[in-house]
């Protein structure tokens, strides 16, 4: 306690704390100081440890060595009940709720009012009331859940905690599944609740939010803490310098565009999702050579879907698919891959490469049936093996070797991976979904560059991408898509972030009016 | 604390790790039926030193085993085949006896006064073999028909055939295929259509030298191929598979029919050299053991001629141990499960390791 002696004591404090797991070294001697009503930001890549410290703090995970104080003094959490008792309250970035249930339902689910055997639902909900109107967290008590839009149903995780009497709120990637409106909101309502003296840590990787919202911002990297600035005191380069460890420039550049003539066309395309709905309502599009069009969205608008249909990986129910003018729609994935159109899919993992098995045999993942591949009626092992070595060298992919497990490269090494494969096949479409999802910046810079120098060769590619940032620096056209319609095709040279973020949010380009639900 | 036990950060991966700790296992299986030996009055050491003598030290006991090893190994390739492709197959009973009735069928015309009359052996066993393969080929591929097109389960489904294909063969052996005479079982083949013994004195017959090459077949089959590429890519990931273009419902139906036909073999090496009749219970449970067998080679094809060898000769050896000590043959069957049960779990001991007083024992890793 003698370093803050002179100071006010510490909401919070973590200090050495050191968390192993086989292989891995997730925490060391990381440290974490917030104080009462202060908005911190805690900024790192993936794998740096921010998730293992939050864990720790939320007593889902047991810390190796280490102390923890609440105002000042030393606590050890057995479990989340723990952790919640101490005031400690988190918001996952897959949020915890029961669908079915109504807002106030989903609050006071896990607590028991005093003795009684009622849930006292309506003295609930006038508390509810009171703390929304409070902090600007507006909600109906009584709205079941799934028919909330996310950034709703995030409100009702931040008034949970607050139900609880949380003095401390940890939000994951709180901005994830926001449009920028939605977003600009939350921020209103956390600098709200920091006025009013309770403290929040954000757990981000997005610098230009940090500056936004935070006083504070404690850097990790390698698990450890690198420092705790104040935003007042650093800049966005600073940070992601230390975050990264080497200097970043985040800014793709790109060469005037070549538009050449259509290759890829979709006509009024419609298909249903796993669930049997209608997830794309009719969808006309036109992708040239030489062009990336963005398709920007909401997650969960019939991206996913999009991309599938167009591959026929989903059977579509209405629609045609044309490439250079020929229906390509009923043709079968492997002829789409032998005409020339690839798709690079948002689930790395499960879907783009097979996990199990080697670098080696993942290169050759869709080309197996390749007549190069072939020595008589075997695949030649030596052909793969140059083909693979290649493929790792050409994008950096960085494998303790051929025969590695492909399961366990890094995300950024498997996209280069995944990436690298399909740009080696020549094709004339790319399809590329979700490209840098939890990818860090140095492997973000990557497939940009790989991804704008096809362009510059004179591939069409359709960039599906819930990023706007990513949206806005690689394409050429916007297309937004909301509901599994396209409401508005825009030229990305002048296109403002307010205005494809208002068509994300369902308000159609010219008359602004919601689209219904 | 004198010792504990930790964690590896990953399990032992190398031969040396998986073939100890698969020695340990089988030891360990050894000192536990010992002590039932010992509540038999019987001294372990006799017993398990007959069972060994029997199976793996004598001529004629060795012609047993490899008698016995022949239609395990290839029941085991058609399971690698099937699992390996991410078709959970049970039904290699059914297959089995489908594969020993068709081979009957045909065999019984290629003797004296059959159709096809006596035919040289060199066309006859390849004929055979194509018949065997087709049957049990054709058996499987109704279930890996009914898993394609309707969505089925082929696991309920292919147990439920075996039982099919054992009550169609009762059937067959009191009624249409019946022999004269007591009892319910086809006529003898004729001798011009059994397989020749391949060892001086014993009863071992050339249905292993069938099951060799098939061994390296189905190998290079899943290493070497793009079919077999393909294969174990949907059997790891069905959405990667989709993704990569391969014709998931035409690669269930191959290594379906593929896995059957290796199961008719197995049964056709039964019949032409073993029983040389079509018997109710001639399967007596090779199938369910084929696939133990698979899982003891770790579904590796070039590992299951030596685990069946070894299975096999257990099986031989405990018989001999049972006559010459006179244990109860229910002990010998636990004995035999308990190896399996144990060798199965062995996995856990690559996992772990012990350590004492600071001194680290474990199995020997790449790790």
């Amino acid at each position: 306690m003698t370093i803050q002696a002179a100071e006010e004591t510490p909401l919070l404090e973590m200090r050495e704390i050191t968390k192993r797991f086989p292989g891995v070294l997730a925490n060391d001697k990381a440290f974490l100081s917030v104080m009462r009503g202060e908005i911190h930001a805690l900024l790192g890549e993936n794998g740096a440890g921010k998730s293992t410290l939050m864990q720790i703090l939320y007593g889902a995970y047991r810390r190796d060595e280490g102390e923890i104080f609440i105002n000042g003094k030393p606590v050890d959490f057995a479990d989340t009940a723990a952790a919640i008792h101490h005031g400690i309250g988190m918001v996952h970035q897959e949020f915890m709720l029961v669908r079915p249930f109504s807002v106030v339902e989903n609050i006071i689910l896990g607590l028991r009012n005093g003795r009684s055997p009622l849930l006292g639902i309506d003295a609930a909900a006038r508390v509810i009331t009171e703390l929304s109107n409070r902090h600007g967290l507006v909600v109906d008590p009584f709205a079941l859940v799934e028919n909330l839009p996310i950034g709703v149903q995030q409100r009702v995780e931040i008034l949970k905690l607050l139900y609880r009497e949380a003095k401390l709120l940890i939000l994951d990637e709180p901005t994830a599944v926001l449009t920028p409106q939605e977003k600009a909101g939350l921020f209103a309502v956390l600098r709200s609740l920091a006025a009013a003296g309770r403290s929040i840590v954000i757990v981000t990787h997005k610098l230009h939010e940090i500056m936004e919202i935070a006083d504070r911002v404690t850097v990790m990297r390698d698990g450890r803490s690198l420092a705790c600035i104040r935003t007042t005191e650093t800049s966005e380069s600073e940070l992601a310098k230390l975050m990264v460890g080497r200097h970043v420039e985040l800014k793709a550049n790109k060469e005037p565009i070549k538009r050449g003539l259509p290759i890829l066309r979709i006509e009024a395309l419609q298909a249903l999702n796993d669930a049997g709905r209608l997830a794309i309502r009719g969808i006309s599009l036109e992708v040239h050579a030489g062009e990336i069009l963005g398709i920007a969205g909401i997650d969960g608008n019939g991206q996913s879907e999009l991309a599938e249909t167009i591959l026929n990986l989903r059977r579509p129910i209405a629609g045609r698919v044309l490439l250079d003018g020929y229906e390509i729609t009923d043709l079968s994935p492997s002829a789409h891959h032998a005409r020339g159109l690839v798709y690079i899919p948002a689930d790395r993992r499960g879907v783009g490469s097979v996990s199990d098995l080697p670098v080696r045999s993942n290169a050759i993942l869709g080309t197996q049936r390749q007549r190069s591949w072939m020595y008589g009626l075997l695949l030649d092992q030596s052909k793969i093996l140059t083909h693979a070595s290649e493929l790792v060298r050409r994008f950096g992919v960085r494998t303790a070797g051929v025969d590695f497990q492909a399961g366990k490269l890094s995300g950024g090494n498997l996209q280069k991976l995944i990436l690298g494969r399909e740009i080696m096949r020549d094709p004339r479409v790319i399809v590329v979904e979700q490209p840098t999802r939890g990818l860090d910046v140095g492997a973000v810079e990557t497939v940009w560059a790989e991804l704008l120098a096809e362009r510059d060769k004179g591939k069409a590619i359709l960039l599906i991408s819930a990023e706007l940032e990513e949206i806005m620096n690689l394409s050429d056209r916007i297309a937004v898509i909301y509901e599994g319609i396209i409401v508005g095709l825009v030229d990305a040279q002048g296109a403002s972030v307010e205005q494809i973020g208002l068509m994300m949010a369902g308000v159609s380009e010219k008359a602004g009016d919601v689209f219904p639900n | 604390m004198f010792f504990r036990i930790e964690r590896r950060l990953e399990p032992a991966e190398s031969p040396m790790a998986i073939a100890i700790a698969m020695g340990v296992a089988i030891l360990f299986a050894l000192f536990l039926g010992g002590g039932l030996f010992m509540l038999e009055g019987t001294s372990p050491v006799e017993a398990y030193g007959s069972l060994l003598q029997e199976a793996f030290a004598s001529v004629r006991g060795f012609g047993f085993t490899v008698v016995k090893a022949a239609p395990l190994s290839l029941i085991a390739l058609g399971t690698i085949v099937a699992w390996r492709s991410g078709f959970g197959y049970l039904g290699f009973e059914g297959c089995f006896l489908i594969g020993a009735t068709a081979t009957a069928a045909f065999a019984m015309q290629c003797g004296e006064g059959g159709w096809f009359g006596v035919m040289h052996f060199g066309i006859f066993i390849p004929l055979c073999i194509a018949v065997s393969l087709t049957a049990g080929g054709a058996w499987a591929g109704g279930v890996g028909l009914l898993r394609t097109r309707f969505g089925g389960n082929e696991v309920l489904i292919s147990l439920m055939t075996n039982y099919v294909a054992i009550l169609l063969v009762q059937y067959l052996i009191s009624g249409p295929m019946r022999a004269p005479g007591g009892l319910p079982q086809s006529e003898r083949m004729p001798p011009e259509t059994w397989l020749p013994f391949i060892m001086e004195g014993t009863r071992a017959h050339a249905g292993i030298l069938i099951a060799i090459p098939a061994a390296v077949l189905v190998w290079v089959l899943l290493r070497k191929t793009a079919v077999g590429y393909e294969m174990i890519v949907n059997s790891m990931s069905p959405p990667a598979a989709r993704y990569a273009g391969i014709r998931v419902d035409r690669i269930i139906l191959v290594s379906a029919c593929l896995a059957g036909g290796l199961g008719g073999l197995a049964g056709m090496v039964e019949l032409l050299g073993v029983q040389h009749r079509l018997v109710d219970g001639m399967s007596g449970g090779v199938g369910f053991i084929g696939i133990v067998v698979a899982l003891l080679a770790r579904l590796n094809p070039l590992w299951v001629l030596p685990t069946a060898v070894l299975y096999g000769g257990l099986t031989v050896g405990a018989d001999a141990m049972q006559r010459s000590t006179g244990v109860p043959s229910s002990i010998t069957f636990i004995l035999q499960s308990l190896i399996v049960l144990l060798v199965l779990s062995s996995d856990l001991l690559r996992r772990y390791r012990i350590r004492a007083l600071g001194v680290s024992v474990s199995i020997k890793g790449s790790t």
